[in-house]
């Protein structure tokens, strides 16, 4: 059951009507049965290894929660409670390192040893890289004794696979959900109306924007012709990313919004940001904040020393890399953030004495945007290492794009890579969209609360027109690759 | 409690609204081939006017004219064949419009009887995908009109096996929605009830001309299929269901160019009829057609074969199917008017065709008088497919042995036909244009004029000197002239400019 296909949105209509009728206090049993049953829909086999990682870091939990409370009565809790915590974090680690890593480890590792690696062929289940560091976050959490171990084994297993975050995310913390599921609130219409426009947002950047930008990209990565086509499909590509993901993350938050649960953002404009260190902060927020939290953070953070603050940030940049994919091109594109962190913060002195210099106004509108500009084209850049197949790939579309050929805007080339001029013009109105939503939210204005407070008719007019837009517009049915979330595949 | 049924009831109303929309959204960009094809077909149903179904594949659409029918027998039919159409698809589009009318007889076409598979998404095994996929694309055509309902659910069911390709003709929107950035005018209209009924009832006319028809051997005398297929199944399916509902049924073959199989077909076709004891016309064994003049291509019927094959099921009707002739009748009004439309529609095409095969076909039809002239020389004389049309309209072979001058006169208001070639004159001949008088000069000379008005000669204008083919249409009644064509021959090629 895709997110964008048909038989979610009956699902999960079909969850918000139940849970609102059901009382409050079974609410979650609701949600856990929803949670598992979509997973299996999704993936049966998995199902044993999402419920290996529950039980392990429930059990972990339970007990390290045991043995602090024994510990401070006979002192030896703190030793058990490390053994505990380090099995269960290798048991944890570890399924993530068979299903997802096992072949390229053994990849680069005969390939180091210059002989041919065996064939590897293992299936990872659907969306173990987000559960996993929610149940890892869990147990940390636990350990630190920043939040009391769960009791209830249903609350627990819910927190890690709620049906709205398992694919891809957010990784949300369960200080954050698990308070939810126990003290449910009210679900009113306002949620409801909230929660319905933020999913229509995220089905209008997913289907119309993200999929159609989708078919040029596939076209010009496939094929990459030098001149300015490929760069405007590296372009393209950053924008499809953002849209895909965001809208995925619209689509689930304004869904655990219909059930009365407020799920952590992940996205905050961040094609806006004037840095590369706000890129961070507003891109996939909740595996950065996690990356911060759980490694950054206890690796030393900036705390021990300039060199071993870079050093930190580019192992968490590595993993970061890792994280999203077994593959060299996700490792360089993950470095390459890091170096433009390390490189920036090695040419701040140039940065001050030229703004200084040349009397440069750093509020000035006008430093913003050569600011936001330069970083997004940095990010662009390193996108073409996450979209490429392999480094040699990522090399032929940056050399190409770097040829200048701006007849193409004119002289019709451009419509001749899957998207012709309506549907270019469409694009070109929805990046717009996007653009002015995103300026607006990075102002303080939400614009969905913005349209909640119009009279009902211009509210029915605006999301009927959505919807419109949406189911005629929208890259879907027979003819197109029913594209699955790029994030769903790590 | 009273809020949140209040909500619901708001909640309710939203969906109500949003689902019109979409309905409305939907009826826009859907593909408007199916809907234009049978929206006559629904008006007359209702009203009970239909009597004959035509049913097969598009050797119906092309071969069976509906409208030329009424306008020269005043018998009221509906041309139900759709493209691609094997036997069960038939069926169930006999079995939809069975749900709407009850017809006095069905003729049904046996084409593609052979075919030996059940599901059209899966054919044979070495079938290429692009034949599946324009054999889905082509369902379309005949599934698209029909209402969602257990009929259509059903017949669905039996032709399609993949439940994702399924869907596509039980929910269509998901196919035609990337049609936004195509519509016309005419995908609105339809909100405003425009049926964009096509006045041919269900019939598609076609107005090439295949030069080159094929010929294959005949197979061993009454060879029959070798084994019970599929199409032969449904075949008794159609006929079971006609004669349980007492519709009278006639199995047919129209002609074409047919393969050896498609012989065989033919021949199982009758076998077929025979054991129900209904009546067949397999009119590949009849001479109801000339290959060389009545086909668009090998596999398809042009207008003019349309019309001999109808002549000929209109005859066979007449004398067998006890049918009311309903022309002019209270209530058949449409078809009327539509007889009439198509009537001036061949009699402007024959006048405004650009393409001299096509020119000539339509003029085959007698509604305006013609003049052809041929310049002596002209490549048209080595042209077989020319001068099977001239000679099929003039009657002789004379232009068979002339490389020219030639000249035919066909004054279809008195039914004369005039010719002349070589030095040979025509003098005073009497047309509605007047006693016309023919006298080759020379090579791009010639004199062509009416007694009454010597002046004006019209086979030479100083603008067309280089042009040696002539096609001049007048009313066949007034004789006032309608058209002059002019055509330069580049060897089978005909060009205006």
């Amino acid at each position: 059951m895709q997110v964008t296909s048909f038989a979610f949105l009956i699902f999960i209509f079909a969850v918000a009507a139940l849970n609102y009728c059901l009382p409050r206090k079974f609410r979650y049993i609701l949600l856990l049965i929803a949670s598992l049953g979509f997973y299996a829909s999704l993936d049966i086999k998995g199902l044993i290894v999402l419920v290996i990682s529950i039980l392990t870091t429930y059990g972990a939990g339970l007990l390290m929660d045991k043995g602090t409370a024994n510990g401070s009565e006979s002192g030896n809790g703190k030793s058990g409670n490390n053994l505990i915590f380090v099995l269960c974090i290798i048991v944890n680690v570890g399924m993530l390192a068979v299903f997802k890593y096992l072949g390229f480890f053994a990849g680069t590792v005969f390939g180091i040893m210059g002989k041919e690696a065996p064939a590897i062929s293992i299936l990872a289940p659907i969306g173990i890289s987000f559960y996993i560091l929610k149940a890892l976050s869990y147990l940390i959490d636990v350990k630190r004794g920043t939040i009391k171990a769960e009791r209830n084994i249903a609350k627990y297993a819910l927190y890690v696979s709620f049906f709205t975050q398992i694919i891809s995310g957010p990784i949300d913390r369960a200080d954050n959900l698990i308070p939810q599921f126990n003290y449910p609130v009210t679900v009113d219409m306002e949620m409801l109306k909230d929660g319905f426009l933020q999913i229509l947002w995220g089905y209008f950047m997913k289907l119309v924007l993200a999929d159609r930008m989708a078919i040029f990209v596939g076209n010009v990565y496939d094929n990459p012709v030098t001149g300015t086509i490929t760069f405007i499909g590296t372009l393209l590509y950053t924008l499809e990313i953002y849209c895909d993901f965001a809208g995925y993350s619209h689509i689930v938050i304004g869904s655990a919004r219909l059930l009365g649960i407020d799920v952590m953002n992940n996205f905050d404009a961040p094609y806006l940001s004037k840095s590369i260190a706000e890129f961070w902060r507003r891109w996939h927020i909740s595996l950065s904040s996690w990356l911060k939290d759980y490694i950054y953070i206890p690796l030393g953070g900036n705390r021990k020393g300039v060199a071993r603050k870079y050093l930190n940030i580019i192992i968490v940049f590595a993993v970061s890399g890792l994280w999203h994919g077994a593959n060299w091109t996700f490792v360089v594109w993950g470095l390459l953030h890091g170096l433009y962190q390390i490189v920036g913060f090695l040419l701040k002195p140039v940065r001050d004495f030229l703004v200084k210099t040349f009397k440069v106004d750093r509020e000035s509108f006008a430093h913003g945007l050569v600011k936001t500009v330069i970083t997004f084209l940095l990010v662009n850049l390193a996108w073409v290492f996450f979209r490429a197949d392999t480094l040699a790939a990522a090399f032929d579309v940056i050399g190409k794009s770097l040829s200048f050929t701006p007849w193409v805007l004119t002289n019709g080339e451009l419509f001749k890579h899957g998207l012709d001029q309506a549907n270019m013009l469409l694009l070109a109105i929805g990046v717009v969209i996007v653009f002015v939503v995103d300026l607006m939210s990075v102002r303080g204005i939400v614009v969905r609360e913005k349209i909640l407070r119009q009279p009902w008719w211009l509210r029915w007019i605006i999301m009927i027109v959505a919807i419109l837009v949406i189911a005629v517009c929208g890259i879907w049915g027979p003819g197109y690759d029913a594209s699955s979330f790029i994030y769903q595949q790590f | 409690m009273k809020k949140k049924i209040l909500n619901l009831l708001v909640i309710a109303l939203f969906v109500a609204v949003v689902s019109g929309c979409l309905y409305a959204a939907a009826t826009v960009v859907r593909r408007k081939e199916s809907n234009n094809k049978y929206a006559d077909f629904f008006t007359q149903a209702e009203k009970g006017n239909i009597d004959v179904l035509f049913m097969g594949s598009s050797h119906v659409i092309n071969g069976v004219n509906p409208a030329s029918l009424y306008k020269d027998y005043g018998f009221t039919s509906y041309n139900m064949g759709g493209h691609g159409s094997v036997m069960q698809a038939t069926y169930w589009e006999l079995i939809e419009a069975l749900d709407y009318c009850t017809p006095k007889w069905v003729v049904v076409d046996a084409y593609m009887l052979e075919k030996n598979y059940q599901y059209l998404d899966v054919m044979n095994e070495n079938t290429p995908q692009e034949d599946i996929d324009s054999s889905i694309d082509q369902l379309h055509l005949n599934m698209d009109c029909w209402p969602l309902n257990r009929l259509k659910l059903a017949a669905i069911s039996d032709l399609i096996q993949d439940k994702e390709i399924r869907k596509e003709f039980l929910f269509d929107f998901m196919v035609y929605h990337d049609r936004w950035n195509e519509l016309t005018r005419e995908d609105y209209d339809v909100l405003a009830g425009k049926n964009g009924g096509e006045g041919l009832f269900g019939g598609e006319l076609r107005y090439e001309v295949e030069l080159k028809p094929s010929t294959s051997p005949d197979p061993a005398e009454g060879e029959v299929l070798a084994e019970h297929t599929v199409g032969q199944e449904y075949l008794m399916k159609i006929i079971d269901e006609c004669q349980r509902r007492g519709i009278g049924v006639l199995v047919t073959y129209l002609p074409f160019c047919p393969t050896t199989e498609d012989k065989i077909a033919a021949n199982s076709a009758g076998v077929t009829a025979g054991m129900y004891g209904v009546p067949y016309i397999n009119m590949l064994d009849l001479d109801i057609i000339d290959v060389y003049t009545d086909l668009n291509d090998t596999g398809h019927l042009n207008a003019l074969g349309a019309k001999k094959v109808t002549d000929f099921l209109g005859n066979w009707l007449l004398e067998n199917a006890d049918l009311t002739d309903h022309r002019g009748q209270a209530g058949y009004e449409y078809y009327d008017e539509c007889a009439a439309r198509y009537a001036d529609n061949m009699k402007s095409g024959a006048v405004n065709a650009d393409e001299l095969y096509t020119q000539l076909e339509m003029l085959s039809f007698g509604d305006v008088g013609s003049v052809v002239y041929f310049n002596q020389g002209s490549n048209a004389f080595s042209d077989d497919g020319v001068k099977e049309l001239v000679s099929k309209m003039s009657g002789t072979d004379k232009i068979v042995n002339t490389q020219g001058p030639y000249i035919m006169i066909n004054d279809a208001g008195s039914g004369n036909v005039y010719e002349a070639c070589g030095e040979e004159m025509l003098d005073g001949v009497a047309t509605a244009m007047g006693s016309m008088v023919y006298q080759p000069v020379e090579q791009r000379f010639r004199l062509l004029y009416a007694k009454e008005n010597e002046e004006v000669n019209y086979l030479y204008d100083d603008d067309h000197i280089w042009y040696d083919v002539q096609v001049i249409t007048y009313d066949k009644n007034s004789g006032e002239v309608l058209s002059h064509k002019y055509y330069r021959s580049y060897g089978s090629k005909y060009r205006q400019d």
